[in-house]
């Protein structure tokens, strides 16, 4: 009998909330947008970072430009290696290098010159996608081969990016020299398939066949060359056929070195950084729904206050406390459901409407779509987040008594939350903290990130608690407007935590994200000159290293001039675990995937300090040593006295870890994450990088000139100015920022939101009083001034919190999280987040503004 | 000795209201309500509530104002107080037309010359008895607020109880707190809407003395809404109303 008795309580509950539900949808609006907001952001990112990497994956096989792909640094595929990757399918060979690109006046001097990113293609070129060229008169629609192939002049023919021929100043069929080798242009690229294959290059990208690449005297024992080999496994090839070949050449060549991609995960760094994107603004999306939370505990509460008279009525009719509870907390979830099925139509809406504003900036198609697990993580989240901040405020109404109906006795019952109410806040709890962590991609930081929101809003809800008690120690002041005002701060149905605890948050992620936003962009605009060098170069031969050097001190003598050898590796083996097995935390993973700048060098590098271990002799001569930097040891899960096992130059290298160094990265100076005590590559071929720092007050102009004088000088040596190469980094971070600003702006409307509840709460519960002030005389501007010194005071106290918390917040993110120097501009972001707070202080208070106008006599009427 | 009201303060009443009108045969009179009409509700449900109400109380008079449920009773003691405001006619107290005060300027002018009682005694649920009776004359800008707010109350017996909440305070005590409340800063009318209704009889006729004595006390005219004939009957005049009209006028037998 009892399961039926339950479901006719249930049927009772619900025809009670249906009942309702009509009457009470504008007391709920604030509830339901605080909801829609914060699912919808969260949905939103969610279904975009979908999107997008449903895009990489069908766009696998033409952005990757094979079925599969093998990258080797340094040397060449072997003829045993090759017989092996044909026996597969067909293979197409590329390769990647850089090199300085010059322009020549007509008398043979140097007019101008700049690093280009070269490919050197071979016939098959492209395998998946197609080349756009444009040619001197309209598209070109010859094949590459035939653009690429020697000229009746004999200069082999070149495809450039219109970048480059725009800063160089030439057009089609102009001459264009690298290293040691003349060059026509053949063509413009307009679109590369493969574009996002190489990852992040710092030049405009030329393309050349690899016989003229080899002419041009760039490809050298131990230079920067990198040689992929790309299988196309032939039409109609599944993803079962891809996992088989790549274990069959896995199985056949264990020791290549190389590293393997597939049309499967055609670009591991781009679904990282999505990831990470993806991360970052599901936190800011949390944030929005924890702000939104702070509105729905509001209405939450607003509604048990309202529903006293109605609790009580039905107590005396014989309801028990947990009928009254069920049927308050299923109203307010039917609301929260509307709010979240809003939130989804907004989420699900994002990807498309990203595609027609940014469709055309994007390196390849978004898949948009309705994803059915996206959804139901957002309704997870909304209905999860109105349950954990509704359960206590509604709590309330079980304390009503019956005998409220026969007394004036507002707010008498004193409220303490049973076990039950507790339990349930608990397990909501968990259920959010679950659904924050384990749908994270980098667990820690969701876990670090919960962790704050729970000590912020404990520190706010303090703060709160602080504000009360101040309020009422203070003495009275003659002005009866800041009387009422501290008054209401103290007061017994005080919104102080509430207000305290959306403005605070809302202005902390305000201020979090505007400093994250200010430090990195100024990371790439000021505070270089002086600390990170003027230029770097690389691929400089080793035999060239001592005349170069003294080049430079003739050409610039003033200028500090560093190099180190360079080599590139890759770590193969952990302590014995190969390196794809390791589990490496999130923010290191980039270590393990694909090849790194290594050195050696007998000294500790400068800028480094030694954190655990012992640097070695400068004249050690026994089995290879590591010194590792500190940060991504710990994030390997690497101490001192590790075996790692390393591939350069095809060779297995088993070194021990020495010591662990702390390194400055923000410095740019010249750092690797691994140096090897010296006798490691004993002969082996290699390059050397060398960095010149010129005299602050140095112009750009004697820059340039000094960069020019290097490129006629030494042409296969490559120079990057820094500058330059920050500006390449500082567009994409700006593209971040405008992520960063919408993001902040979506919490501030949140807290925004909140507040507007909040005063309209206020105003609605106080309503009674204000009737009553103004029957004793009370003006509406006297009501509206009171309540403006009153969140005054409290988006003060919430402004310096935000501040302060925000600082904190921030800090940690750029100086712990992203390595880099952290700085507060206290004027601009004091500014920011006191307009935002004058911004919410006002919106807010024109929604009560009609409440205050309401006439005493029908309320006094009706009560 | 329940009462203590201090005699020097209905004096400066007094004095007041003389210095407004030097010549005493042209002081307006407290109230005067000229073919007052009202209406509440909007479309069908509209009521035509006070059909051409005309009524003059003189300074220092008390009207008991009588009538069955609907009669008007309370919409004449609220359009008098200017709670409501009337379609037509005029009402001017001292001599001043309210009909044609804006709502914020009609608040202050609330403050200054009206007190209010009502029925359920309408104190503020989350201000103690103290800052209750304080509130009219912060907002009438009084440096004294509570000083005079604590005398109100123990002028009402109610010394020990200034830091009681409503919810604390039993029907009787609220209802002083809301006569000390009323009567704290001197108005010159008081309207009181049935103030026993929702009290037993002894604890009543405690209230009723009280106000009585106040009223007296301090000269303040009072215009008092009652289903008691009896009480009414303690005031110098009745006034009976039916339909929204007057019916009758008549001298009160004294009782008190």
């Amino acid at each position: 009998m009892r399961p039926s008795r339950f479901l006719g309580r249930l049927r009772l509950v619900l025809r009670l909330v249906a009942r309702e539900i009509p009457h009470s949808l504008g007391q709920f609006s604030i509830l339901i947008a605080c909801i829609a907001i914060g699912v919808g952001s969260i949905v939103a990112v969610i279904s975009l970072s979908r999107s997008l990497n449903e895009g990489l994956g069908r766009e696998g096989r033409v952005i990757l430009g094979a079925d599969i792909a093998y990258t080797l640094v340094q040397r060449e595929a072997s003829a045993a290696e090759l017989d092996i990757l044909r026996r597969e399918g067909k293979v197409a060979q590329l390769s990647r290098s850089r090199g300085m690109a010059r322009a020549e006046n007509p008398d043979g001097t140097l007019k101008d010159s700049a690093l280009v990113e070269i490919k050197a293609v071979d016939e098959a070129y492209p395998l998946a996608g197609a080349l756009a060229l444009t040619g001197a008169s309209g598209p070109e629609k010859r094949p590459p081969a035939t653009l690429l192939s020697d000229g009746p002049d004999g200069l082999p023919g070149i495809l450039a990016d219109p970048v480059l021929t725009g800063r160089l100043g030439l057009k089609i069929g102009d001459k264009l020299k690298i290293g040691d080798q003349t060059f026509r242009i053949a063509a413009l690229i307009e679109n590369e398939p493969d574009k996002l294959s190489g990852g992040l290059g710092f030049g405009p990208r030329v393309t050349m066949s690899r016989a003229a690449l080899d002419r041009t005297g760039l490809v050298q024992p131990g230079s920067l060359t990198r040689f992929v080999y790309r299988l196309d496994l032939g039409p109609g090839a599944n993803d079962a056929a891809i996992r088989a070949s790549m274990a069959t050449i896995a199985k056949a060549l264990p020791d290549a070195g190389w590293q393997s991609a597939s049309r499967l995960r055609a670009s591991p760094q781009l679904t990282r950084q999505v990831d990470r994107f993806t991360q970052f603004l599901t936190l800011v999306g949390l944030t929005a729904l924890l702000i939104g939370g702070v509105g729905v505990a509001n209405a939450a509460r607003a509604f048990a206050d309202r529903q006293i008279m109605r609790i009580a009525t039905l107590k005396s009719l014989g309801a028990t406390r947990n009928f009254v509870f069920w049927s308050a907390l299923a109203q307010v979830l039917a609301f929260a459901l509307i709010g979240t099925l809003i939130g989804l139509v907004i989420g699900a809406a994002l990807p498309y409407a990203a595609i027609l504003a940014f469709g055309h900036l994007l390196p390849y198609p978004l898949v948009p779509g309705v994803y059915g697990s996206e959804l139901m993580l957002g309704l997870a989240y909304g209905l999860v987040a109105a349950l954990t901040f509704s359960v206590l405020p509604l709590a309330r109404g079980k304390a009503v008594a019956a005998s409220t109906l026969f007394r004036d006795a507002f707010g008498s019952e004193r409220f303490r939350p049973g076990a039950a109410d507790l339990l349930l806040l608990a397990l909501s709890l968990a259920a959010f903290a679950a659904l924050a962590v384990v749908f994270a991609s980098d667990r820690w930081i969701a876990t670090l990130y919960l962790g704050t929101a729970i000590v912020a809003i404990a520190a706010l809800r303090l703060v709160a608690m602080g504000v009360i008690a101040l309020a009422r120690a203070l003495p009275r002041f003659s002005s009866p407007i800041l009387r009422l005002a501290i008054a209401n701060l103290h007061r017994r149905g005080n919104l102080t935590p509430s207000v305290m605890l959306s403005l605070g948050l809302g202005l902390t992620l305000l201020v979090t994200l505007t400093l994250i936003d200010l430090n990195l962009s100024r990371q790439f605009r000021s505070a270089l000159p002086g600390v990170a060098p003027t230029f770097f170069f690389i691929d400089i031969p080793s035999r060239e290293i001592g005349r170069f050097e003294t080049f430079l001190k003739e050409a610039a003598p003033g200028a500090k001039v560093e190099d180190v050898p360079q080599l590139r590796g890759r770590i193969i083996e952990v302590n014995g675990i190969p390196a794809a097995k390791v589990s490496a935390s999130e923010r290191v993973a980039w270590a393990l995937e694909g090849d790194r700048g290594i050195t050696y060098s007998a000294r500790l590098p400068e800028g480094s300090a030694i954190a655990q271990g012992e640097w070695w002799p400068e004249n050690y001569r026994g089995t290879p040593l590591v010194s590792f930097a500190r940060d991504v040891a710990e994030g390997l899960g690497l101490k001192v006295g590790d075996k790692i096992v390393v591939n350069v130059l095809g060779r297995r290298i088993t070194a021990t870890i020495a010591n662990l160094r702390e390194v400055r990265w923000q410095r740019l100076g010249i750092n690797f994450v691994m140096v090897f005590s010296p006798n490691t590559f004993a002969g082996a071929p290699h390059s050397f990088l060398a960095t010149l720092a010129l005299p602050p007050q140095t112009g750009r102009t004697d820059e340039i000139a000094l960069a020019r004088k290097v490129a006629a000088a030494f042409p296969a040596i490559s120079s990057v100015r820094v500058r330059d190469a920050l500006d390449a980094v500082e567009g994409i971070v700006s593209q971040l920022a405008l992520a960063i600003r919408a993001s902040s702006a979506i919490a501030l409307i949140s807290s925004i939101l909140v507040l507007a509840g909040a005063l309209a709460a206020t105003a609605r519960t106080r309503q009674h009083e204000s009737v009553i002030l103004k029957t004793l005389g009370a003006t509406r501007r006297t009501l509206l001034r009171a309540l403006l010194v009153e969140y005054a005071a409290l988006g003060g106290i919430a402004v310096v919190f935000g501040l302060i918390c925000g600082a904190i917040g921030a800090r940690f993110v750029i100086s712990q999280i992203m390595n880099l120097d952290f700085s507060v501009p206290w004027l601009t972001v004091v500014s920011i987040a006191f307009s935002a707070f004058v911004a919410t202080i006002i919106l807010g208070l024109i929604g009560t503004w009609h409440l205050l106008g309401q006439k005493p006599a029908p309320y006094l009427r009706h009560a | 000795m329940l009462i203590s009201s201090p005699q020097d303060k209905a004096s400066r009443d007094k004095a007041t209201q003389d210095r407004a009108a030097p010549d005493s045969g042209l002081v307006p009179p407290a109230i005067e309500m000229v073919d007052v009409e009202l209406s509440l509700g909007e479309g069908a449900s509209r009521v035509h509530i006070l059909r051409g109400v005309s009524l003059t109380v003189g300074r220092g008079e008390a009207i008991g104002l009588v009538g069955p449920s609907g009669s008007g009773k309370s919409t004449l003691l609220m359009t008098a107080a200017g709670l409501e405001r009337a379609d037509s006619g005029a009402v001017r107290i001292a001599g001043e037309d309210i009909t044609r005060l804006s709502e914020d300027r009609l608040a202050e002018f609330r403050g200054r010359r009206i007190g209010i009682v009502f029925q359920a005694f309408h104190l503020i649920p989350t201000m103690t008895a103290l800052e209750n009776v304080a509130v009219p004359l912060e907002l009438a800008g009084e440096a004294d607020a509570f000083t005079r707010a604590s005398e109100e109350l123990k002028a009402v017996g109610l010394g020990a109880r200034l830091d009681h909440y409503p919810g604390q305070l039993s029907g009787g005590e609220q209802q002083r707190v809301a006569i000390a409340r009323a009567l704290a800063p001197h108005p010159a009318i008081l309207v009181a809407d049935e103030p026993t209704g929702n009290l037993d009889e002894e604890t009543g006729e405690d209230i009723i003395r009280l106000l009585f004595t106040l009223k007296r006390d301090r000269g303040t005219t009072l215009l008092l809404v009652t289903h008691d004939l009896e009480l009414a009957e303690r005031c110098d005049r009745i006034v009976r109303l039916k339909n929204g009209h007057i019916v009758e006028e008549r001298a009160a037998r004294a009782v008190a």
